[in-house]
């Protein structure tokens, strides 16, 4: 099954922070996902997601026809929509989730999209690439261990999923997708390893980065003060690297030592991958082509280490 | 027995669609001899009757649940338009015994030859109506039912005009059939003087020693090596702390010792077959490997088989978690789970059993009780009625990944607490915390753990129990460690039970700590082992991470794993959580929907002790009736060959699913024969043979096809 060679072609969204914040992120996920014969072709003129906790602790109507508005996008290039952030996937998946079921949500949205010449109809899905990357009916771990020429040997990295893409666990249909466990589980370690990496568990793993929810935005402190935390927790099992799937997670833990270490005076200095710019590493791409330098805490420790 | 002897007017079909209290004149048969084919039983189809059909059409109001979702006079002068219908009227509760009245004076009056009660659902009211038809000198099965309210006015509520035309619908359908129904006449059947009862657990043991109380030879079948059930591994109950093990052991010794029980350990109901008061129940009885004394005397070994001295256990070279103590304890290859066992009969495990011979040798030539070649035996008994016992297994809670069971060493269940306070238990009634042995001092107990769940990972429902015994654990360790404290984290304390509110005033003044609000999370400390309990105090509404060295979860609970395979052998359906299904949630917790089979206990939905014991007395009750009745009888809904129509090609002897039918050689040719008894009216003969030579009684083709007609045609011809 998970021989097969036919290309997948995904219109990819890339949300906010990972083209503004991190290049790095977008370009390692669209040239990661070429080697394992994904295509991923731009979803031009998409908008904010827009991000759950912000928009849709405010007005939820806003969230679902933004949101709308971005698959119909995708519904009329005929295409899947892909994407690399846990925020995009609760506020895409979730609301193209909820108008698929819910004819009452969907004749409104298709009412506010009226006024811009659109109409949802229902007929994409939506996929995190991490999810992808693990499914074996796209790539599949064999084929994510084929594609690796620089294996990470020795290097110990600590894997956070996020909240967003498995929680909360009764809106998400575990039924269809690979991701089966919200509490505590183990296929992002499995990507991990197959890139010849060991990953670490460390206590705590499934806690919040500290950013999402729009806790960040309305009290910083607090949210670093949960960043903090984790952090502890992944220094305590000596990580070379921590790395995630969301762009937001990243910035919270990369540009949030930098915040730590001026509001709490402790200083942690480690590296903040995602895992499309790990996986970028092991298929042999530069630092360079994989934006690395952009990064808020250096990543060259871990570079020497795995390189 | 009794069926032998009168086989051939006493085997009748079996009434597993509905229910079967019905009170329907017991009409003898002429014909006394000879497996008649059935084909005689019913007039010539086709030719239903020569006067002309007038119906009655009854509507319900009941109270408001129909009449105030339809415009009852529209539906009644709507049914005076439909042909064959003589009379229409209405009443406010048409089950009631004026509504009775309505039907049968109505009858008498205007000479009606079938009733059409247009109300709730047969499943609730048609022995009702049966009985009011014939109360006016019809043939009850001259009664049809329109179902107005479940399927109608509930599901439409708010739509007046739609369920109007709906109920015009379903009363123009149900006259159509009405005016072509037939008399049917049910037959009786004598009813084995045995019962079985499946399970034998605190429920299931009740229930035997209340049918063997009542003169009813039981056979109580258990697939573990000895009964007792889950309540054998409890060290006290609720909320009086009696020892479960003493007020059980009477209890078994009474079942070990009552001559009108059976007992039949490491056995499984292999196989089904038959209707109420004649099934034939195949028993597995599973390879033990030792023989009780009365199988080593039936060898000629005399005064040989196990006697429980325990010699092979000595010698044995197997181990192996010991699965009664929740693996917390060694156990041999040849075993009993505790000392207290009945029956006192040593079992080998035999897929760990390495055949050494070691324990042959220890027992010794005199007993001669252990053969290692034994093999699994299939036993035939005939009962009457049986009774579903078979209770419940735990949630796997480690499901529930955020409490760590199963990676935590310190967080354990409250089965497994249960045998550790317990004096027999592995470590002698000490609690300890299996990380280190230390005694703990601050336990916290997880309730609902996996109960009341809506994340899709545990239950919905309510467990029923575990607020109960997590205040009880609370109690033991107060009174058994000084100055440990207990955690109780609840959602709500359901203390609901006699005496349980009182209960639980008692353990808060003895120390325990009520923190409100669901757990999220449990950490262990990797140094100390410890369990950090984060959870929202919601009363105070604030955070809580708390350190205690165990964490106690009351697991969910869920039916045996073995339940499912049992219900399908009996035909009980059951609810979208597995539990089984009762005929009425209310009215008849303890039937099933299939005649002749009741439900005791747990394996029916959760229960605590006490209402298990009450609700297997009850199926006991219900169990006894048609036993003690001598004779039941069966709906006459059974498939009957047209023999002038048969061309005996035989396909649908195949097609039957319960070998009911037969092809027999008749005035030089062949046709089919139906066996009624066998015969379930599923209609799939009926639906399926070519040449039409297939009248299924009370739902033929003829019927069916003018319903749809009604339906398709609006009411022309």
């Amino acid at each position: 099954m998970s021989e097969s060679t036919a290309n997948h072609t995904f219109a990819f969204y890339l949300g906010c922070i990972a083209p503004n914040r991190y290049p790095g992120c977008e370009s390692a996920a669209i040239k990661t996902c070429k080697k394992l014969g994904i295509d991923l072709v731009p979803l031009k003129g998409a908008s904010c997601c827009p991000a759950p906790g912000a928009f849709g602790s405010i007005d939820l109507n806003v969230w679902y026809a933004m949101a709308a508005r971005n698959l119909v996008l995708a519904e009329q290039m005929k295409m899947d929509i892909a994407l690399l952030c846990n925020g995009c996937y609760k506020s895409i998946w979730e609301v193209n989730h909820k108008l698929k079921h819910n004819k009452d949500l969907r004749d409104g949205v298709n009412e506010v999209l009226k006024e811009v010449d659109m109409e949802y109809k229902g007929t994409c899905n939506v996929y995190h690439i991490a999810e992808l990357m693990y499914n074996e009916k796209f790539v599949g771990v064999s084929k994510i261990k084929d594609s690796v020429v620089t294996p990470m040997t020795g290097a110990r990295i600590a894997v956070h999923y996020g909240c967003h893409l498995t929680k909360p666990h009764k809106d998400r249909d575990f039924e269809k997708t690979v991701m089966l466990d919200t509490e505590h589980p183990v296929w992002m370690e499995e990507l991990v390893a197959a890139l010849g990496a060991t990953p670490v568990e460390y206590r705590n793993k499934m806690q919040c980065c500290g950013a999402g929810g729009g806790v960040r935005g309305y009290d910083i402190v607090h949210s670093l003060d949960i960043t903090n935390e984790k952090l502890i927790n992944i220094k305590e099992v000596q990580a070379d690297a921590l790395t995630d799937i969301c762009p937001f997670c990243q910035l919270q833990f990369d540009r949030g030592q930098i915040e730590i270490k001026e509001k709490f005076g402790v200083e942690y200095n480690l590296p903040v991958l995602h895992f499309c710019e790990l996986l970028g590493l092991a298929q042999g791409m530069s630092p360079q082509d994989l934006g690395l330098d952009l990064h808020g805490i250096s990543c060259e420790p871990f570079l020497q280490k795995v390189l | 027995m009794m069926v032998e002897k009168k086989k051939a007017t006493t085997k009748k079909t079996e009434a597993k669609k509905q229910e079967t209290k019905k009170v329907a004149p017991v009409k003898q048969e002429v014909k006394k001899q000879a497996p008649a084919p059935a084909a005689k039983a019913v007039a010539a189809p086709g030719t239903t009757t020569t006067q002309k059909a007038r119906i009655g059409v009854f509507i319900c109001h009941c109270g408001t649940n129909i009449a105030g979702s339809m415009d009852i006079p529209e539906v009644q002068e709507y049914a005076k338009t439909i042909p064959n219908v003589a009379y229409v009227d209405n009443y406010k509760y048409m089950c009631s015994m004026p509504g009775q009245t309505v039907i049968s004076k109505a009858v008498q009056e205007h000479k009606l030859t079938g009733v059409v009660v247009a109300a709730c659902t047969p499943r609730l009211h048609e022995p009702t109506f049966r009985n009011a038809t014939k109360d006016a000198g019809l043939n009850p099965f001259r009664f049809e039912m329109a179902n107005i309210r479940d399927q109608n006015s509930w599901v439409h509520m708010h739509d007046h005009v739609g369920s109007t035309e709906k109920a015009k619908d379903a009363i123009r359908i149900a006259v159509a059939k009405a005016a072509l129904l037939q008399d049917l006449f049910p037959k009786s059947v004598p009813v084995e003087k045995t019962a079985m009862v499946v399970g034998a657990g605190i429920g299931g043991m009740q229930a035997a020693l209340d049918l063997a109380g009542a003169g009813i030879k039981t056979y109580l079948i258990e697939s573990a090596p000895s009964i007792g059930g889950r309540m054998s591994q409890l060290d006290k109950t609720f909320p009086t702390l009696d020892c479960s093990q003493c007020i059980l052991t009477p209890k078994m010794v009474d079942v070990g010792r009552s001559a009108n029980i059976e007992l039949m350990t490491y056995c499984e109901v292999d196989n089904v077959e038959g209707y109420i008061g004649n099934f034939d129940v195949t028993i597995r009885k599973k390879a033990r490997g030792v023989l009780t004394p009365k199988e080593a005397e039936a060898k000629g070994i005399v005064g040989g088989g196990c006697n429980g001295c325990g010699d092979c256990d000595a010698v044995c070279p197997v181990i192996k978690p010991n699965v009664f103590e929740v693996g917390m304890k060694p156990r041999k290859a040849i075993y009993i789970n505790h000392p207290q066992v009945v029956p006192l009969i040593y079992t080998i495990d035999f897929t760990s059993c390495v055949k050494c011979g070691l324990c042959v040798t220890a027992c010794g030539p005199e007993k001669r009780a252990i053969d290692l070649e034994s093999k699994d035996e299939l036993i035939k008994v005939k009962v009457g009625t049986a009774i579903l016992a078979t209770g419940y297994d735990i949630f796997p809670i480690e499901k529930k990944e955020e409490w760590g069971y199963k990676r935590y060493e310190n967080v354990i269940t409250s089965l497994e607490f249960e045998r550790l306070i317990c004096a027999s238990g592995p470590t002698g009634g000490h609690l300890i915390r299996p990380s280190d042995g230390e005694t703990p001092k601050r336990v916290a107990f997880v309730l609902c753990a996996g109960s009341r769940d809506n994340t899709g990972v545990g239950k919905p429902y309510c467990s029923r129990f575990c607020c109960m015994y997590s205040l009880k654990h609370a109690h033991q360790i107060t009174e058994k460690i000084p100055g440990c404290i207990p955690y109780i984290f609840y959602m709500d304390i359901r203390s609901f039970g006699k005496a349980y509110e009182e209960f639980y005033y008692r353990i808060q003044d003895e120390g325990a700590k009520f923190i409100r609000g669901r757990v999220a999370n449990i950490l262990e400390d990797p140094k100390t082992k410890n369990l950090h309990v984060y959870a929202d105090d919601t009363l105070l509404d604030r955070p809580v991470d708390m350190e205690v060295d165990i964490v106690v979860l009351a697991a969910a609970i869920q039916p045996t794993a073995d339940t499912e395979r049992t219900r399908r052998l009996f035909g009980v359906s059951c609810t979208g959580d597995g539990w089984l299904q009762e005929a009425h949630p209310k009215l008849n917790p303890c039937g099933t929907t299939t005649a002749g089979v009741f439900l005791a206990g747990v394996c029916q939905g959760p229960k605590d002790i006490p209402d298990t014991v009450a609700s297997a007395e009850g199926a006991a009750s219900a169990a006894s009736i048609p036993i003690h009745m001598g004779e039941v009888e069966l709906e006459p809904y059974f498939a009957t060959c047209i023999e002038e129509k048969c061309a005996g090609c035989g396909m649908c002897v195949n097609l039957c699913p319960y070998s009911a039918l037969s092809l027999v050689e008749k005035d030089g040719r062949t046709v089919m024969q139906v066996t009624e008894a066998k015969c379930k009216g599923c209609g799939t003969c009926g639906g399926f043979c070519p040449g039409g030579a297939i009248w299924m009684n009370h739902f033929a083709t003829p019927q069916i096809v003018a319903q749809i007609d009604a339906f398709l045609l609006g009411g022309e011809q």
